[in-house]
């Protein structure tokens, strides 16, 4: 039984190398998210129907960055884009229906 | 033959598709008609006191000693104080700027775009070689109360010249007012027009109709006099859209449709809200 001990540690140690990009974000995987959301976001701008909490995600993604939180910094970008992806899905919506709401 | 019957269509068409300001203007004065068949639509223009008549009476009683009263006497005695270079606010504006806000916004061929009266005003500043003022209270917000002040029994008067660009901006002041927005998704109309008179938790909405014709207004909520930007921003803020700057494009066009809808109604400007 001792003798497959530092096997078993081993075989741990090589899982858990393995899995760990998964668990762990990096400041790659954060700066992917940024840019995914900033794209988002301006689009959502430029279609006048930016939403006031999306910026502050992302100025929260970006101290969480600066702290060295990549896990937070994805997770508040990626929620950024999201909140830009609704707005554009507004915008999209709104466009094809609001004049049905002026009285003729 | 072919094309000029195309022609002939494509102008039948798009006649009857394009609804003019004037076109809208009465329908929404149809819909509060039809939607408060009992009430005199020109008191639209005291907002929720038009439907609420307990918060009109307390109203009615402050207004013996309006908290808006300072500003305009601050406004009069801004206004009248000279620029350096001798020159004043009267003599950017006509009738030396007495009683002129039922006009404004105007569209200005010039730089085809809407200039509203707190864009004059700064306007006017900057160009006598003085800084503009800050856009939401204080100093400007007084000077425009004090205009508004003077054009107290005018009726809202604003045009929209045959012209696209003014057309287009009164457009997109519309698009603007019925469009669903921020995370809430509320257009301006859904509590403006489907719910104006309804309570939303200790006030009254009120409704669209007269809705430009009283600022600035001195708000409780604020403790101060406020532009009408100010409010927007207030709006955009309440569904978590994000608001834009005063005297932004989105706001003055905004302000341009929302202005025309008022039209032929009494200023009646500064006024008190809660």
């Amino acid at each position: 039984m001792k003798q497959l001990i530092p096997a078993l540690a081993s075989v741990s140690l090589a899982v858990l190398t393995l899995f760990a990009p998964a668990m762990a974000a990096d400041a790659t995987e954060y700066q992917a998210a940024l840019t995914e959301a900033r794209q988002t976001l301006g689009d959502a701008e430029s279609k006048v129907q930016l939403w006031s909490t999306s910026e502050i995600l992302l100025e929260d993604a970006e101290k969480a960055a600066a702290s060295g939180d990549f896990n937070l910094a994805v997770k508040l970008a990626t929620e950024a884009r999201l909140q830009g992806e609704l707005a554009v899905a507004t915008a999209e919506r709104e466009k094809q229906i609001w004049q049905s709401h002026v009285p003729k | 033959m072919k094309k000029f019957l195309i022609a002939c269509f494509l102008f039948v068409v798009t006649v009857n598709v394009y609804a003019k300001p004037e076109d809208d203007r009465l329908a929404l004065r149809e819909f509060f008609a039809q939607r408060f068949p009992d009430m005199d639509l020109n008191e639209m223009i005291n907002g929720l006191y038009a439907f609420d008549e307990g918060a009109r009476e307390q109203w009615l009683e402050m207004e013996d000693f309006p908290p808006y009263e300072i500003a305009v006497e601050e406004g009069e005695e801004a206004f009248n104080e000279p620029f350096a270079n001798g020159k004043g606010y009267a003599d950017c504006f006509e009738n030396g700027g007495i009683g002129i806000k039922q006009n404004y916004p105007r569209f200005d061929e010039g730089s085809g775009e809407v200039i509203t009266l707190e864009y004059a005003i700064n306007q006017c500043r900057t160009d006598n070689g003085e800084e503009p003022l800050p856009w939401q209270t204080g100093e400007l917000a007084a000077i425009s109360a004090y205009m508004a002040f003077t054009s107290r029994g005018n009726k809202m008067s604003v045009v929209i010249p045959d012209d696209p660009r003014a057309i287009s901006a009164y457009e997109s002041g519309k698009e603007y007012y019925y469009t669903r927005r921020g995370q809430l998704e509320f257009a301006c109309e859904n509590c403006h027009m489907q719910s104006a008179g309804l309570q939303l938790r200790a006030d009254r909405l009120s409704g669209m109709l007269g809705q430009a014709t009283h600022w600035p207004v001195y708000r409780s909520k604020w403790g101060e006099t406020g532009t009408l930007h100010k409010r927007f921003r207030e709006c955009n803020s309440q569904v978590r859209a994000k608001p834009y700057e005063p005297q932004s494009r989105v706001y003055r066009e905004l302000e341009y449709f929302l202005s025309y809808m008022s039209n032929d109604m009494e200023m009646n400007g500064p006024a008190s809200r809660r």
